[in-house]
């Protein structure tokens, strides 16, 4: 009887232990391939490249656990960057201001998607993917009224800019793994702490029971599209200060990463279940994993979609074969006769 | 014994025998045995739960059997799957027809089938012009009412040359009129041979259209024979159960009296929405005031409507005397009334939830359990509260909500609804679809909240309920309603009567 | 009865409307335009986008996606390309970018139509798998070197100035629009993406019939790679990605249902003409082909949300329409001849 119930805590639990192990395997591998990875330095700049993934994942997991999907935070991405650099250099904006411009530019091209998503009851997917072609021409139309060559990029931004990706706490913490965390942990108290919270699950788990509980469910899911529009921007910033120039094609192909990343740290596709954790385990597997395979195996990093790729297909796969009934009968005959002998044997 | 069998069916065209069927630990249908002969029209009555459909869905091959054998035309046959129905002659045009929408008449009528086009289309012509009906062909089917929808089923049965057409409630939906054009359909078909089963939950329609006539409760068929031999009164008799008078040994509790001289809590006037209209209803403080009725009087319609989660059409909604008529869900909970779905799996849990999350879902839209983070310790108290209380049968705070059985899954529902200090609930069907002991537990809540003076509007199709609980009982039908019961007026036989339409009892005057 | 069968494909009509106004409205700023070579070279610059749009068309019939036809459409120029250059025979290369293109389509169909995955989160995995196999087999590098023969054949036209490539590719539309809607097999596509629960009630195998739409769509992005590496000649490590969201956005200006079990191929074939022909119309129109993008999200977005509101205040009115029904014929008793 005991057997039937079903404590999400723990299957969560046991789950991220799993992303921990593979976590750690990672390590063990990539290290004792190449001790060079191992370094500080290195294993901290590489962070640089993979940072954006990591903060966007944190606030897709919210959108897909009210079972949408974002895929147009990528190209939101490369909009943020345009903007801060377009407004800097052509309208002369103070650095900070221009930043505070494209994130509420974000905001807004989120809240729009949002809006259709939500109140019009369009496809999360089609909308985004709608919303991706959309921001990524916008950026390629703010990089116009730049005197700068988009394909060149704007660059020669002020120190004080820099310095979110130069800036290393300690002089070894690169400050942007202190924003990172930051976020993180703003992320897991909205998502497992508020009520806020508490009302995407519910939305996730089933919109009908949620509406009938009062909850306002379609706010809440547009709402959760506005916040990863604005993690996007943000991803932004940091990219552009690292890069030290705004392009206007930033995160092309970081969207397969970010959706690997959220799924595989645990989320349901369905919505309902997900935790910040899990994703943020799973967002540095993927980090550590294109930084570790081209240093140990001399992998070039295009190849690096096929490890992503597979291991996206393998935990949906797996995923479905775990909950499919006859496999969850066949295991559970399994325990149980596991079970009776030792009962015998008693 | 199968020999026998066989040769008892030889001359029906269907022949079910003793079929059983269970879901998890719920057993549905307890040896069920038909027969239907060509030219013969079934009438299967019966009420909610009572596993009609499910017995539908096994002679379609869309469930399996677990015991029991089905034969057609004398020969033993196995339906694992609706291809394998249909191979056999067997159509059945559901309640809500599944029909392509996007896709034209014909196309609904002849797809699947590999012979050419216009050979086709000839014999669907032909097929037409025999029955005398006409449809366009060339129309698309979201553009055809539910009654043309029917006929487009029908006729898709019929090319399948459908020896056995069985009808789900095909008037659920219909005009007047358009039951006069489908009745006569069914007499057409009738006189062609074929075998129809035709499941209805209106008497009226028992005497009009069939012959034969089968009544089905709690998974056994109750009573059944040729419809000449029996009056209205013997059905309705055969649609309660036969220890109807158990309740009087088992001693009901007495009834409170209730204060009719007071403000009524919730009062509707001339309400009106999609599926209802014309409802005039007062409910007093620490009343139970029964509704009863068969599904699709328009109850469940009222109630969402009331609760916000549909558009009023015309009339008030006063709660306290405050005007609350179309506000918004939050606000209409707020307000102080709370609602208990019927559908407990679509509108109520949250399965893959825990039990405090369900619990407490209908508390966070105000400040009770924290302004922005949420205060899990008053969480944990609350749902604490509520499972002592109630008994329900839980592992721990942190179960899902999907593995509990379904008398606490319903235990949980109704304590997120009274979690919110209601003055009035709402609850519909609250014991559909559980076990005696949680039908127990949740009658006792029932009492408990009437003896803390909260009114219930307790929504029923199960009469017994409604005379074991009710103070007073009103019944709905066609979305009005047709009739008032007070104290010992309220009993079964007329509960059933007003509910299936069959006598209208005069609307108590006052209300 | 033949302007019934028009309304009836209003959807289409209504995307080769918009076509002819897209070129009038061209032609009105900028004559040159109207003149015949650059109407067709419209056309034929759409192959490549039509096949992968047809293909797509399969994907959404049935009420699912493909996201992995851009690389499919890649890693199969690839293979192709690369074995022409070392002198391969044309038919030799041709069969195994089709098989190629099957194999993947079968893949994409067993996770999506028997495994149960979203279709969109599993097609985005093989996306990635196939376009890191797509490095592994040029090496990273441009496939070149092509022979001229096969690049010269994408510039062979036939009356009016349309490549034999468009020709074939318009045959094709017609003939797999006939099968779709005058064979009992072809009609599944529809069936299973229009009510899923009545397709299987009238014995229609839904499986089966998802996992076909998938090989489909499948091969017709392999042609459509064969056909790509063609026309332009070389294969780079980054040909064909994005071309999923254009297909996509195809079908729904082809009056596509993302919903599943509307439209018909001939609208994904006149969605993909108009999504080929934007970024040229905009040059002609003096704009700079910067918009492309932002105009296709634009065109993308509007009509979804347009179709979407339709459709909900349908299903809205329906059902009210059902409940209205109820208390009317209660009505309509009360008001009749007693019994």
């Amino acid at each position: 009887m005991s057997r039937l119930k079903l404590p999400g805590k723990k299957v969560s639990f046991t789950w991220n232990m799993f992303l921990v192990l593979l976590l750690v395997l990672e390590f063990v591998i990539f290290s004792s391939v190449n001790p060079k990875f191992l370094r500080p330095a290195l294993l901290f700049n590489s962070i640089n490249d993979f940072i954006s993934i990591c903060i966007m994942s944190l606030f897709v997991t919210l959108v897909m656990i009210t079972g949408g999907i974002d895929i147009q935070v990528a190209s939101i991405v490369g909009l943020t960057s345009i903007t801060i650099g377009v407004a800097w250099q052509d309208f002369g904006l103070n650095i900070w201001a221009a930043v505070a411009v494209a994130v509420l530019l974000a905001a807004l091209c989120g809240a729009l998607s949002g809006f259709f998503i939500a109140y019009c009851g369009v496809q999360a997917m089609v909308v985004t993917l709608g919303g991706s072609f959309l921001y990524a021409g916008l950026a390629l139309l703010i990089s116009t009224l730049s005197s700068t060559e988009s394909y060149q990029g704007i660059s020669g931004f002020p120190d004080s800019f820099k310095w979110i990706a130069q800036y290393k706490v300690f002089g070894v913490i690169p400050f942007q793994i202190v924003l990172y965390l930051i976020l993180a942990v703003l992320a897991w108290v909205l998502l497992h702490k508020s009520k806020y919270g508490r009302r995407i699950f519910l939305v996730g788990v089933n919109q009908q029971a949620a509406e009938y509980s009062g909850v306002n469910s379609r706010w809440v899911i547009m709402s959760t599209y506005i916040l990863s529009a604005v993690s996007a921007s943000i991803a932004g910033t940091i990219l552009t200060a690292y890069l030290g120039t705004a392009k206007s094609d930033l995160g092309n192909g970081m969207t397969m990463n970010i959706i690997t990343a959220v799924v595989l740290g645990g989320t349901l596709s369905t919505g309902g279940k997900g935790s910040i954790l899990g994703t943020t385990l799973a967002a540095v597997i993927i980090g550590i994993l294109r930084f570790g395979m081209p240093l140990c195996f001399k992998i070039n990093t295009q190849y690096l979609d096929i490890p992503i790729g597979v291991l996206l297909i393998v935990v949906v796969v797996g995923r479905s074969l775990a909950s499919n009934p006859a496999m969850v009968a066949r295991l559970a005959r399994l325990k149980q006769n596991r079970n009776v002998p030792k009962a015998v044997v008693k | 014994m199968s020999t026998e069998q066989a040769s008892t069916s030889a001359g029906q065209l269907l022949s079910v025998q003793n079929i059983r069927k269970s879901f998890g630990l719920n057993a549905v249908l307890k040896g069920i045995s038909l027969d239907v002969a060509p030219g013969e029209i079934l009438a299967l009555v019966g009420g909610n739960g009572a596993g009609k459909s499910t017995l539908m869905k096994i002679i379609m091959g869309i469930y399996t059997q677990d015991g029991g054998d089905i034969y057609i035309k004398g020969e033993h046959v196995v339906l694992n799957k609706p291809a394998q129905a249909l191979a056999k002659g067997i159509y059945m045009v559901p309640q809500e027809p599944l029909l392509f929408p996007n896709m034209t008449v014909e196309e609904n009528i002849t797809i699947g089938f590999s012979q050419n086009k216009a050979e086709l289309h000839r014999e669907l012509v032909a097929t037409m012009d025999e029955i005398g009906w006409h449809l366009n062909l060339t129309r698309r089917a979201s553009s055809l009412s539910i009654a043309e929808q029917q006929l487009v089923e029908i006729l898709r049965g019929l090319l399948r040359h459908a020896q056995i057409l069985i009808l789900d409630e095909p008037t659920s939906a219909l005009t007047f009129d358009e039951v006069e054009s489908l009745f006569k359909c069914v007499r057409d078909l009738q006189s062609k041979g074929i075998g129809i089963i035709y499941i209805t939950h209106r008497l009226t329609e028992v005497f009009e259209l069939a012959t034969h006539v089968a009544i089905m409760r709690d998974g056994i068929i109750a009573v059944k024979g040729a419809v000449s031999g029996f009056t209205r009164e013997d059905l309705v008799r055969g649609l309660l159960p036969p220890d109807m008078d158990a309740c009087k040994d088992g001693g009901c509790p007495v009834p409170t009296a209730v204060d009719y001289t007071k403000a009524p809590v919730l009062e509707l006037q001339n309400f009106g929405g999609y599926g209802f209209s014309g409802i005039n209803l007062k409910i007093y403080p620490g009343e139970i005031l029964g509704m009863a009725g068969v599904v699709g009087a328009g109850r469940t319609e009222l109630a969402t409507t009331i609760f916000g989660m549909d558009k009023v059409l015309g009339g008030k909604v006063l709660l306290n005397g405050r005007d609350i008529t179309g506000l918004k869900t939050r606000a209409v909970i707020q307000a102080g009334l709370n609602y208990v779905p019927e559908d407990r799996h679509l509108n109520g849990l949250f399965k893959i939830s825990d039990v405090a999350c369900n619990t407490s879902s209908a508390l966070l839209g105000d400040g009770s359990l924290g302004k922005f983070l949420l205060n899990r310790k008053k969480e944990q108290t609350l749902t604490q509260r509520y499972v002592d209380d109630f008994r329900t049968k839980i592992t721990g705070q942190e179960q899902a909500v999907g593995s509990l059985s379904g008398g606490n899954q319903q235990k949980v529902v109704i304590a997120r609804s009274l979690s919110t200090s209601p003055r009035v609930i709402i609850l519909d069907e609250p014991t559909r679809g559980i076990d005696a002991a949680a039908r127990g537990d949740v009658y006792r809540i029932i009492h408990q909240l009437r003896d803390q003076g909260v009114s219930i509007l307790l929504i029923s199709s199960d009469m017994e309920e409604i005379v074991e609980l009710a103070d007073r009982a009103v019944t709905v039908f066609q979305g009005r309603v047709n009739g008032e019961f007070k104290g010992a007026d309220i009993n079964q036989d007329r509960l059933m009567a007003a509910a299936f339409g069959v006598s209208e009892e005069k609307v108590a005057s006052g209300s | 009865m033949s302007f019934l069968k028009k309304i009836a494909k209003a959807r289409e009509l209504s995307s080769f409307l918009f076509l002819v106004a897209l070129f009038l409205i061209v032609g009105l700023i900028n004559p040159a335009f109207l003149s015949g070579t650059s109407i067709s070279a419209c056309f034929n610059t759409s192959v490549v986008y039509t096949l992968i749009a047809v293909g797509m068309a399969f994907a959404i019939f049935i009420g699912e996606i493909d996201v992995s036809v851009g690389s499919n459409l890649g890693f199969v120029a690839t293979v192709v390309g690369s074995l022409l250059r070392d002198g391969a025979n044309w038919a030799f290369a041709f069969t195994v970018g089709i098989l190629i293109g099957a194999i993947i389509g079968l893949i994409n169909g067993w996770g999506v139509a028997i495994m149960k995955i979203p279709s969109l989160i599993f097609t985005l995995g093989t996306n990635g798998v196939l376009r890191g196999m797509m490095y592994i087999y040029a090496g990273g590098a441009w496939v070149e070197n092509l022979p001229k023969s096969f690049k010269d054949f994408s510039s062979v036209t036939l009356i009016g100035g349309f490549t034999v490539y468009y020709c074939c590719a318009v045959l094709l539309v017609v003939g797999v629009h006939c099968l779709l809607t005058r064979t009992r097999r072809g009609r599944y596509f529809i069936a299973v993406g229009d009510n899923a629960g009545g397709a299987t009630l009238v014995g229609i195998p839904a499986t089966q019939t998802k996992v076909w739409a998938y090989v489909i769509c499948g091969v017709l992005s392999a042609v459509a790679g064969i056909i790509f590496c063609s026309r332009i000649g070389f294969v780079t490590s980054t040909s064909g990605s994005g071309y999923e969201m254009k297909a996509v956005a195809a079908c729904v200006l082809g009056g596509i249902s993302l919903t599943g079990g509307v439209g018909s191929v001939i609208g994904a074939a006149i969605g993909a003409v108009i999504m080929a022909s934007i970024s040229y119309l905009l040059v002609f129109m003096g704009f700079s082909s910067n918009y492309d993008n932002a105009i296709t999200g634009i065109i993308l977005i509007t009509i979804v949300v347009a179709d979407a509101l339709m459709q909900r205040r349908n299903a809205v009115r329906n059902c009210h329409d059902r409940l209205a029904a109820r208390t009317a014929e209660s009505a309509a008793v009360k008001g009749g001849a007693p019994q």
